[in-house]
């Protein structure tokens, strides 16, 4: 019988992956205590009041394109290879999250439109696990 | 606070490619600051120097050729804003009292295609492909594009008028036209920035000799420059900026210092690290009306002979982009337009206020420059 691989993020900071096939993954941000703003990635002091009071969040999985673009080269080091696309997804929450998308056509791309979190793996790392990213893709 | 004048400036040609160390590159860069400035070189009491790429101590090669006078020189790293960072630093000092001679300069030697960050950047950020320095602008772009019906052809004029200025630069890493066909047909990098709106990888030097008013007349210079006014800022937080927030109010403070508005600029330089930079930037200082951008260089009004000239020496696209060295080039042909001394690119009509913006994943400078 194949052993299910585990699954580990790129980097613990940015999302949770589910521990139950019932839950979703999803992104994490902090919010202020102090001002309300919410921001991702996670941070310890408010970008826009300073205060150290920060909770941790679970941000939602769906938001809005702001802007986006595909780009056409590899950058040095990237395992997402061209051409991809580019954007900012404007949350529910407030914050804004730079993030690949899993479009590249740029016909199918719109400003404004509705675009869900994705996670998928992006390479294994020295034990055997599978390391996830997250994206975003036009719902 | 005293006030604080450019008395010379001077730039090694930027290319490519160089055989030439960067020791080699300030050298020209020092010597020809020094000869405009009537400044010896035993005079300059401070040195600062940008430079993004280069070793550590760097710096202290380059301005030590002229001399182990035993000055305090200190290296400057603010990204693309480099080399204005390290002369506004002395700007500062000259006018609070402490130095009455600076020179400032700018160094890099860089590779070719995509830039890194040199260092050591957050892994998942390498990997997840966001270092991709165009994707900046192109985003801003496609904004611009969607709320104020900003065409690509607009976009791509702005990369024919940075060629069309560079050609008559000698200074510049490209000095050649170019085709709004060649703009547009070039290959796509990131839609809709295409080969021939991105600055170019490049090396090169700049520097400046900056001295207190006052003590001015001491040197046969050419005509002094007054650094009328600057503000630095490395963004300030607002939920709807995608990047740097508050760059209206940090070009109000600059406007504020010299106490001027942006009516009175007659000509600026923006920072073009790719073209349609020169649309929406000169926008966010308040010198086009909000989504006119594209019209106006459509309209011809940012040309050398246009009501705002912008980019007059090529701008980062077409006069390349050594990226610590860029920003005293940027003031160094403010100061040959406020001089009358730039040739076949001299703006009519005796510009006397020169605007700046230099602006890297460092910080954003605005700053003002005075006849």
């Amino acid at each position: 019988m194949a052993v299910q691989r585990k699954q580990v993020p790129i980097d613990g900071r940015l999302f949770k992956l589910p521990s139950s096939p019932s839950e979703k993954a999803h992104l994490i941000g902090s919010r202020c205590r102090s001002c309300g703003e919410t921001f991702f990635p996670k941070r310890s002091y408010c970008a826009n009041c300073t205060s150290p009071d920060m909770e941790e969040v679970a941000l939602s999985t769906r938001g809005k394109l702001e802007t986006f673009t595909i780009s056409r080269a590899t950058p040095p080091g990237s395992l997402i290879q061209a051409p991809y696309g580019l954007g900012y997804v404007r949350l529910p929450e407030g914050c804004i999250v730079q993030t690949v998308l899993s479009e590249c056509d740029p016909q199918k791309l719109k400003i404004d439109m509705d675009m869900e979190l994705v996670i998928e793996k992006i390479r294994e790392d020295e034990e055997g696990n599978d390391v996830m990213a997250f994206k975003f893709k036009p719902v | 606070m005293r006030e604080v004048v450019i008395l010379g400036v001077g730039l090694h040609k930027f290319e490519r490619f160089t055989d030439k160390t960067l020791v080699e590159l300030g050298e020209v860069a020092i010597s020809n600051a020094l000869k405009e400035s009537g400044v010896p070189f035993k005079d300059i009491e401070a040195a600062y120097v940008g430079h993004c790429y280069a070793a550590m101590g760097t710096g202290r090669s380059v301005v030590t050729q002229f001399g182990e006078t035993g000055i305090p020189i200190v290296n400057i790293e603010v990204a693309c804003s480099s080399a204005t960072q390290a002369l506004l630093r002395g700007a500062w000092e000259i006018a609070s009292g402490l130095y009455d001679v600076v020179l400032a300069v700018g160094v890099e030697k860089m590779g070719t295609g995509l830039i890194s960050m040199g260092g050591e950047t957050d892994r998942y950020i390498v990997e997840m492909g966001y270092m991709v320095m165009p994707a900046s602008y192109a985003m801003r772009a496609r904004r611009h594009m969607h709320d104020y019906g900003t065409t690509f052809e607009q976009l791509a004029m702005c990369s024919v008028k940075e060629h069309k200025n560079g050609a008559l630069n000698p200074y510049a890493q490209y000095q050649k036209e170019i085709t709004l066909e060649e703009v547009m047909n070039s290959r796509m990098i990131a839609d809709p920035i295409t080969l021939y709106m991105c600055s170019p990888t490049s090396s090169g030097a700049s520097a400046a000799v900056i001295c207190a008013k006052e003590k001015a007349k001491k040197y046969i210079s050419k005509k002094p420059i007054t650094i009328a006014g600057w503000a630095l800022s490395s963004g300030t937080y607002a939920r709807e900026a995608l990047e740097f927030g508050g760059m209206e109010e940090l070009a109000q403070k600059a406007y504020n210092r010299a106490g001027i508005g942006p009516e009175d600029i007659d000509v600026a330089q923006v920072h073009d690290a790719f073209s349609p930079g020169e649309i929406f930037i000169p926008e966010s200082l308040g010198l086009i009306p909000e989504g006119e951008g594209g019209r106006w260089i459509e309209e011809d009004k940012t040309e050398i002979n246009g009501v705002l000239p912008i980019n007059t020496d090529g701008g980062l696209v077409a006069r390349g982009h050594p990226i610590g060295a860029t920003g005293i080039a940027q003031v160094a042909e403010l100061v040959w337009q406020l001089r009358g001394e730039a040739g076949p690119r001299q703006v009519p009509g005796k510009p006397k206020v020169a605007l700046q913006h230099n602006a890297g994943i460092g910080g954003v400078i605005v700053s003002i420059y005075k006849r």
